[in-house]
């Protein structure tokens, strides 16, 4: 006993001492991606991955799956340590931190303008990745707003698609309420630690939370008291109109669970979510995104959806730039398969024209959902997302009991502006 | 038994149970999921169901599941033994060996221990960077093995220590260090225990730190793996309780083992 | 006082972990303390001196995260350690059957998956979960609690969170701690007829009093350093009700725009606060 438990011992220190000490050397060729999500990003970067094999046989593609959050721990960390080694060569970042990322790490994200057309790819998506006169990523998943809903639910409530398609907010929470009434079943889902339907209403009448010069835009901003007023509403409408959730299981399983009949507020890339309740096939339908009621908001939006960087440090520069130009930004047939396999709805805008794009999908009863968001996406208003969403984003969430309170909304717009000031330095 | 006490044994019963129920419910409810479709998952299905194989075989398809649990094993065995050892020393140096300037030397110490690992991890990093240790199970365990907490552990439970038996070892001509092995050792049996299981489960689910220093794919811990699969946007609950099963299993184990050491030490029958 | 033979062999247990604490520490600590006079957006940083000092009076999302932290303190940790006591002296007994299975289960729940325990509390907390369903059906309430989505009764949620979580994790220093303890005393004072609840406060309690410490001085450090629980279950929310100085901290790191020099400052404030509170703990244990 004890001679084997010595054996099992050594070959453990055996094993272990490879890596116990030395860090196993990078080849040469090869290119590391860091990324979220297998299955969605992690599988399409694959299937690049196996195209560019043809291009250049010698590159190896290496993906290192990482959940969002661990890649930006990770990623943060090294560069405020300045220490490169171990870094990837290509990662995903979130569009919503992009401005942030390319303007405290400066230096850190190779331009790639003179070795990619960024006039291929939607113009909102090139803008996320604008300094000066740089453009830093390879545009990759959009976000572009869909509107979900159960059209079976809604029939039964008297409401065919017609009445869905381009409506503002306001028409949003009366058919919301009337449908609640009807069918006990609700339009929507309210998180409280979630502020992206600020966002995308804002984005929708082409304003954010700052000015194209990067000063705070709240106070004064017409879209920003709009979109205060008709979320306090929607609040306040209570039990009447939404069902509150905590988190994303919980969001997700109100709507594949069948409970909620809609959703509202979200971006193309919850089709698959949407599609894991198979039973429900052919029982949804999706409609432009509502608006706001003011003068220049559209029925697009966005919401999520990330792109592709390169890092200077990377020593594969070369090979990362040239594989992300022969595939990514070359290969429409590429984005039709990642289309039909992942849903991955890419901002390529060549790929439009394939035929995937304007496939119906029977899910959906039929409708040609790809071709409407492909629509819609090019009708997104380009602005520049800043470097303190965050920080706005938290001062608005801490004024939410204030607006289901039914507080006044210029109070309610200073209180967010104060805080938003205080926490941008 | 009187009937005062039967009652108060029924009440103890009652409320242990109680206690117990609700402790377990939530893991029932992931080995529950673990045999359930994502679907089934989110809609919060509360009984067992056919889909553990699938899960399994999806969860072993995605992660190299040999490759995550020999990196946590080592990782958790080496920093195990070592930290317990090191820091249960120091806990009885600390304790036995009093002197002023030596517990002043503790508070700050305990004042080391406050600091939020996120104000160090940076510098650490560095340190690391420099010493070409990245990415290297020695990265993971060293800045560990000096646990301020389990030294504060066994400085505590030292008290506890009868000066008796030490005196008495003394007088039978043993060396401090084998003072330390022979009697100390064994008397605080379930204190080596307790400490065991609480490091074990440390180094288990170890996480910032590893996620941090470790780079390749084929460095991963489970703890890991598990954050990355809830991270998709349309997360398998399914295949991530699997997961999260695998990543609890092992600390449950251990406990179940070493709680029967939690049973009346020699002090009671020395005194 | 100690030889100098012995006081050798004293501060040879200590050295290995000086030594590895002092390479590990030391560096990292001096350099976060000046990093927290430092100002500046991500990496961009310049000398500010006692700027961000200055910060933490004006910020009130720093307030209000400070109070969460100290509310969450002061209710939370006492009842936690209470109740591990109750515990562990229940569990103890020997003629109590089936004892191992209820130890390990009331341990469970600090080695349950946070991703499980996270998901599975917010359901059973929502709207129309569990825990409102059987309120309702015992018609404690005519309504359902908004558990998660009112501010105060977020707080109730992380509380009742962290004590299910850590309960059984202090349990077991309690468990250990109880065989080193004399029973001889202990059987006495049974003999005599002291009842149980005064043996307990009596008896048990005085001779655990360095664990009693340790575990309020640890859940002290780690109330203060609160994450995992409002990270997973509140995100902070609802109006930051449940946002604590480390969540805040990491917000500063990683969800904001790099604040290194503030969340190193904020840091700092954990670690005054732990000094205090640890000196009026050790202050308390001794006056007894």
């Amino acid at each position: 006993m004890a001679s084997k438990t010595k054996t099992f011992t050594r070959a453990l220190f055996a094993a272990t001492a490879i890596h116990l000490f030395a860090a196993p050397a990078v080849l040469a060729g090869e290119v590391t991606v860091w990324f979220w999500d297998t299955k969605f990003n992690g599988a399409a970067m694959q299937e690049a991955a196996n195209r560019y094999k043809a291009v250049a046989p010698d590159t190896t593609i290496t993906l290192v799956d990482l959940a969002k959050a661990d890649l930006e721990t990770k990623l943060q960390t090294q560069f405020a340590s300045g220490v490169t080694d171990g870094l990837p060569d290509i990662v995903l970042i979130d569009d919503l931190r992009a401005q942030l990322y390319l303007q405290s790490f400066t230096g850190s994200f190779e331009p790639l303008n003179g070795a990619i057309d960024h006039s291929q790819f939607a113009p909102y998506k090139v803008a996320v990745a604008t300094v000066g006169e740089n453009i830093y990523s390879l545009p990759f998943d959009s976000g572009v707003a869909g509107f979900y809903y159960r059209s079976d639910i809604l029939a039964e409530a008297g409401y065919a698609a017609a009445d869905m398609t381009d409506i503002t907010w306001d028409r949003f929470i009366e058919i919301g309420i009337d449908v609640k009434a009807k069918t006990g079943h609700p339009l929507l889902s309210i998180d409280m630690a979630n502020a992206a339907p600020f966002r995308m209403m804002l984005q929708s009448a082409g304003s954010w939370y700052f000015t194209p010069e990067g000063e705070l835009n709240l106070v004064g901003n017409a879209a920003f008291k709009k979109a205060i007023e008709t979320y306090s509403k929607m609040l306040q409408a209570g039990d009447t109109l939404w069902k509150p959730v905590s988190g994303w299981a919980e969001y997700t399983g109100a709507f594949t669970g069948g409970e909620v009949a809609a959703v509202p507020m979200t971006g193309v890339w919850i089709t698959g979510t949407v599609k894991s309740a198979a039973d429900q096939a052919g029982k949804w339908a999706v409609a432009p995104v509502p608006r706001l009621d003011i003068e220049g908001s559209v029925n697009a939006t966005n919401h999520g959806g990330s792109s592709w960087y390169v890092l200077s440090s990377s020593a594969e520069k070369t090979e990362a730039i040239d594989f992300l130009a022969q595939v990514w930004a070359k290969d429409a047939d590429f984005y039709q398969k990642i289309l039909v396999d992942q849903g991955a709805f890419a901002t390529f805008l060549p790929a439009r024209e394939g035929a995937a794009y304007s496939s119906a999908d029977d899910f959906f009863g039929g409708q040609t959902v790809w071709k409407d968001f492909s629509t819609w996406v090019q009708q997104i208003r380009p602005v520049n997302y800043g470097i303190f969403a965050g920080e706005v984003d938290a001062a608005i969430l801490a004024q939410l009991p204030a607006m289901a309170a039914g507080e006044n909304v210029d109070t309610i717009i200073e209180n967010i502006a104060a805080q938003a000031k205080s926490a941008m330095q | 038994m009187s009937p005062v006490s039967r009652i108060l044994r029924s009440a103890t019963y009652l409320g242990l149970g109680l206690a117990a129920l609700i402790s377990v419910f939530p893991f029932y409810w992931m080995l529950v999921s673990m045999t359930n479709s994502a679907v089934e998952v989110a809609n919060g299905k509360l009984t067992f169901g056919d889909q553990l194989i699938a899960n399994f075989q999806s969860l072993l398809t995605e992660v190299d599941m040999v490759r995550v649990l020999f990196n946590s094993t080592v990782i958790t065995l080496f920093g195990t033994i070592l930290t317990v050892a090191l820091s249960s020393a120091a806990g009885y140096g600390f304790e036995i060996f009093r002197s002023r300037f030596k517990d002043h030397l503790f508070s700050l110490l305990l004042l080391m221990l406050s600091i939020p690992f996120g104000a160090m991890m940076i510098p650490l990093f560095v340190m690391f960077a420099k010493a070409g240790l990245l990415n290297s199970f020695a990265a993971i365990l060293l800045p560990g093995i000096a646990s301020i907490f389990i030294v504060f552990y066994f400085r505590q439970a030292t008290k506890a220590f009868p000066h008796e038996l030490r005196d008495a070892a003394r007088i039978d001509g043993l060396n401090e260090l084998q003072i330390f092995l022979r009697i100390y050792l064994p008397v605080m049996r379930s204190t080596y225990a307790a400490a065991t299981v609480i490091v074990f489960m440390a180094n288990w689910n170890a996480y910032l730190w590893p996620l941090i220093v470790l780079q390749t794919n084929d460095m991963k811990t489970i703890t890991l793996v598990v954050s990355s699969l809830v991270s998709a946007y349309n997360p398998n609950y399914g295949v991530v309780s699997v997961a999260a099963v695998i990543a609890t299993l092992p600390t449950c184990l251990v406990f179940f083992i070493l709680q029967r050491s939690f049973v009346e030490g020699l002090t009671g029958g020395v005194k | 006082m100690q030889s100098r033979r012995t006081d050798i062999w004293g501060w040879s247990l200590i050295m290995p972990a000086l030594v590895l604490l002092g390479i590990f520490m030391i560096y990292p600590i001096l350099s976060s303390l000046w990093l927290s006079l430092h100002t500046g957006k991500g990496m961009n940083l310049s000398f500010g001196g006692a700027a961000n000092i200055l910060r933490l009076a004006e910020d009130p999302v720093f307030l209000r995260a400070l109070f969460n932290t100290l509310l969450f303190l002061v209710v939370q940790v006492p009842i936690m350690i209470a109740l591990a006591l109750v515990f562990a002296v229940a569990l103890d007994d020997r003629t109590l059957w089936g004892r191992a299975w209820f130890r390990t289960a009331i341990f469970l729940p600090c080695v349950t998956s946070l991703v499980t325990y996270s998901v599975l509390f917010k359901s059973m907390f929502a709207h129309d979960g569990v825990v409102n369903d059987t309120l309702m059906f015992l018609n404690f309430v005519d309504q359902p609690i908004p558990w998660l989505t009112d501010p105060g009764w977020a707080r109730v949620v992380i509380i009742i969170a962290i004590t299910w979580r850590w309960t059984g994790y202090n349990m077991i220093f309690f468990l250990a701690a109880l065989q080193n303890i004399d029973r001889s005393i202990y059987e006495q004072a049974r003999i005599d007829g002291v009842p149980a609840h005064a043996r307990l406060l009596r008896l048990t309690v005085p001779m655990l009093k360095p664990i009693i410490l340790f575990l309020f001085i640890m859940s002290t450090i780690g109330t203060l350093q609160l994450f995992d629980e409002v990270m997973n279950i509140t995100e902070g929310g609802p109006a930051d009700a449940t946002l604590t100085l480390s969540l805040y901290i990491y917000n500063l790191t990683f969800k904001f725009m790099p604040s290194y020099g503030y969340a190193s400052t904020v840091s700092y404030v954990i670690v005054v606060l732990v000094a205090i509170l640890s000196w009026l703990q050790f202050r308390l244990a001794r006056d007894k």
